[in-house]
């Protein structure tokens, strides 16, 4: 080979490719040493002299993917695959999964965490293409638990330096509404369940907008909010035969799991459309309940950014929506009184709008912190000391007690 | 609120200043000024009046007057004796004074308005705290020496201004801890009056001694001791309520005060028990490892619009934790910021980082106050 070979036995540069009985071998051609038979990895010694050495020795060794390495590698494949995910993310996680090899605290690991690794590369590959995947629904297929799996992934955020944008909540619906299995009438989805699936994702999302506007996505773990988002939209759709249908019985037609906050979710999404209700005339004479303003969201999504600037304030409320409002009532008021409702009766005035966790009243009421005077270098008497020492008989009495009790535990069984 | 920036510094008294007679430049119906302005347009007046001596305007020179008045002091007492008051004061507002020397407590806001007025004019002058003169000028009763004591405490609280202020210890700092704002104490925040409380204080301390575990858990009622689960001893004290984890090294680690000396003075507790208990126990190496507090912006935060902008600094990952966790660079401290407005703030080895995190962070926070 001309280019940097040297012969081990005579140090010469001349060595000539030829082949015997087809395999080819490098041939000094001063001593006639065989210097290599066929092409195989060489050690970095060896690599000038082209000699074949085992595997152990070679550089292929040198690259360091060990075999935990490579299993894991195969996982992310594999994973990719089972999520369906475009090609170019599978070439995306393999490399963070071996960037984060390169750490010596990942190659430490233990295997459980080496597994939610997997998990981890895919998430944050999907994350920054903004495609919707769920660390449940990672959590699920690796069996892993989500304390490890958030654990691991923080970690992982950190140790790479990574900007990893939030999930992407238009698209989370897009996949999750087309995942409910409503679009087609089968043995468990009666005919008048089925529904288009075009208009239910529109109106999905449409409830879900307006749930993020009034502060009941910040905080919240995002799923359960378009659960009970799409079983309104679902149920407003034809309110009639499906008013009757609770949201377990929904989502068991629809073949998704249920999430336990979904129906409280449901009760806020509810009052928040309740109040948007009372600021339209014609609503507001209906006198509507939870169950009945879902006939309605159709108008309400409608005229849905007007209504909730009407129907709710800031903190620092404006006086033109006061005044805006009062004149509104004024007329209503007009209104309502010819209808017979009682005197003085306004449209609500506008409710703060404020996230759900602030509107509560507090559990319990925080206690003024004291204004104390310690010093640390206070004395400390021997009494207060006292007070936490046992006496002899206490003691004695003390350890009686615990040999009693090791001599229960410590009693054989009977045969 | 008018500045004095030309004004020459010099030693005030301004508990003297509302009660000076008629014949003064003072006008004494204007109670909208603070007695700082009342004081400083008095002074314009006397300005052959400056004392020679001034070891308040060398930055490194830690502001405390002497007990012994100097000549500015005896001076000025002179002038003010010209003008002599006699006893009464009833109409003095004492209100900035320590308790054992005023005969009413005045609201704190008062004092904090006072020393922000303070504060402004300092940006100018090197003065930063006021001495109280000689005994005979403050209200009857009062004696001298405790007040010259006191006096010792003026320390510049002023971190900008003077930074190697000793404190003495042997006086009773306390009750002028609440006149000199030192900023670990009771910052005056520019931006809002909320201030962060602190709600628990981790520190550690080293007995330097083996200790035998099991004879502790054996001798002390409030001791638990369970090695299979945990290697150390786990001991409660009530006052302060705190607990503390005592290994058989001698090490010792303190947890749940709410402030740095009860946390010193439970440390101190937890040793005398184990020194009562036999072990030749010693308190070597008290430090404080970390602080938490916690505060109300009382307004609702964008989270995912904080995450957005401060995307380097935050983590919001609301399928794990609801709030988001911001992790400032300096001061080194991690706040965990919810969407009620609630603030946690931990990592701090200082009160004052603390409190400087919350300022950096409220402006962001307001930034985010509308949807």
């Amino acid at each position: 080979m001309p280019g940097g070979g040297r012969c081990p036995d005579c140090g010469s540069t001349e060595l000539v490719e030829d082949s015997h009985y087809s395999q080819s071998q490098l041939v000094c051609s001063d001593c006639g040493c065989v210097v290599t038979e066929g092409v195989l990895t060489t050690t970095f010694s060896d690599e000038g002299n082209l000699r074949e050495v085992t595997y152990s020795r070679s550089t292929g060794e040198n690259e360091q993917v060990s075999r935990s390495e490579q299993r894991g590698l195969r996982r992310v494949r594999d994973l990719c695959r089972v999520l369906q995910l475009p090609p170019t993310f599978e070439d995306t996680a393999v490399a963070y999964y071996q960037k984060a090899y390169r750490h010596s605290g990942i190659r430490a690991a233990r295997l459980q965490k080496k597994e939610v690794l997997v998990g981890c590369c895919v998430l944050i590959t999907c994350r920054q293409r903004n495609w919707p995947l769920t660390m449940g629904t990672i959590c699920t297929l690796l069996y892993a638990d989500l304390d490890v799996f958030s654990g691991t992934y923080m970690q992982l955020v950190k140790l790479l330096g990574l900007d990893v944008p939030s999930l992407c909540l238009a698209e989370l619906v897009k996949t999750y509404c087309s995942s409910f299995k409503l679009f087609q009438a089968s043995p468990s989805v009666p005919a008048k369940y089925v529904e288009d699936k075009e208009k239910m994702l529109s109106r999905t999302l449409q409830l879900v907008e307006l749930a993020d506007e009034t502060w009941l996505v910040t905080g919240r773990h995002p799923l359960p909010v378009i659960t009970a988002a799409a079983f309104l939209a679902w149920q407003s759709l034809q309110p009639s035969y499906r008013l009757s249908c609770s949201l377990a019985r929904f989502c068991k037609s629809a073949n998704v799991d249920l999430p336990h906050p979904a129906s409280s979710r449901l009760q806020e999404l509810l009052a928040v459309l309740l109040r948007m209700a009372k600021q339209l005339a014609w609503l507001q004479v209906l006198k509507l309940d939870k169950r009945s303003v879902v006939k309605h969201i159709g108008d309400l999504l409608q005229h849905r950014h007007t209504l909730v600037r009407a129907a709710f304030q800031d903190g620092m409320a404006e006086m033109e929506t006061q005044k805006e409002l009062q004149g509104r009532g004024q007329g209503e008021e007009v209104g309502s009184s010819s209808l017979g409702l009682p005197q003085g009766k306004r449209p609500a005035s506008p409710a703060l709008l404020l996230p759900p966790c602030m509107l509560k009243p507090p559990k319990r009421i925080c206690p003024t912190p004291t204004v104390s005077t310690v010093t640390g270098d206070e004395n400390i008497s021997d009494s207060e000391i006292e007070q936490y020492l046992r006496t002899p008989q206490e003691i004695r009495d003390f350890q009686r007690a615990q040999a009693a009790g090791q001599a229960a535990t410590s009693v054989p069984n009977p045969p | 609120m008018p500045s004095a920036p030309s004004r020459a510094p010099r030693p005030l008294a301004y508990w003297v200043i509302p009660q000076l007679p008629t014949a003064d430049p003072l006008p004494m119906d204007e109670e909208t000024e603070t007695y700082l302005e009342l004081y400083l347009d008095q002074c314009a007046v006397q300005d052959d009046f400056v004392p020679p001596r001034s070891p308040l305007f060398s930055p490194v020179v830690p502001y405390v007057y002497t007990p012994n008045p100097s000549n500015p002091e005896t001076t000025f007492n002179s002038h003010l004796e010209s003008k002599e008051t006699s006893g009464n004061f009833s109409s003095v507002d004492l209100s900035f004074l320590p308790d054992e020397l005023t005969q009413e407590n005045k609201d704190q806001a008062v004092i904090r308005s006072k020393h922000e007025t303070e504060e402004n004019s300092e940006t100018q002058s090197q003065q930063s705290r006021l001495p109280l003169p000689s005994g005979q000028d403050v209200g009857p009763g009062s004696d001298s020496s405790s007040l010259s004591n006191s006096r010792s405490h003026l320390h510049p609280g002023d971190a900008n201004s003077i930074q190697s202020a000793p404190a003495k210890p042997n006086c009773n700092s306390s009750p002028l801890a609440s006149i000199t704002p030192m900023t670990p104490m009771t910052p005056v925040s520019e931006c809002c009056g909320i201030v962060p409380q602190l709600q628990n204080i981790v520190s550690t301390v080293n007995l330097a001694c083996k200790l035998d575990l099991k004879k502790i858990a054996l001798h002390a009622k409030n001791a638990e001791y369970n090695p299979k689960r945990f290697a150390a001893v786990i001991m409660r004290i009530r006052e302060p309520r705190t607990t503390a984890l005592i290994f058989s090294s001698g090490k010792m680690v303190c947890t749940g005060a709410k402030s740095e000396e009860q946390s010193r003075l439970a440390a101190r507790k937890y040793a005398r028990v184990v020194q009562k208990l036999g072990f030749p126990a010693r308190f070597l190496d008290f430090k404080i490892q970390n602080m938490v507090g916690s505060c109300d912006v009382r307004f609702s935060i964008r989270l995912e619009g904080l995450v957005l902008t401060h995307q380097q600094f935050s983590s919001y990952e609301p399928e794990l934790f609801p709030g988001l966790i911001y992790r400032m660079v300096k001061p080194r401290i991690v706040l965990l910021i919810f969407v009620s407005g609630k603030v946690v703030l931990t990592g701090a080895k200082e009160r004052s980082e603390i409190y400087e995190a919350f300022e950096n962070i409220y402006p962001i926070l307001k930034g985010f106050r509308k949807a």
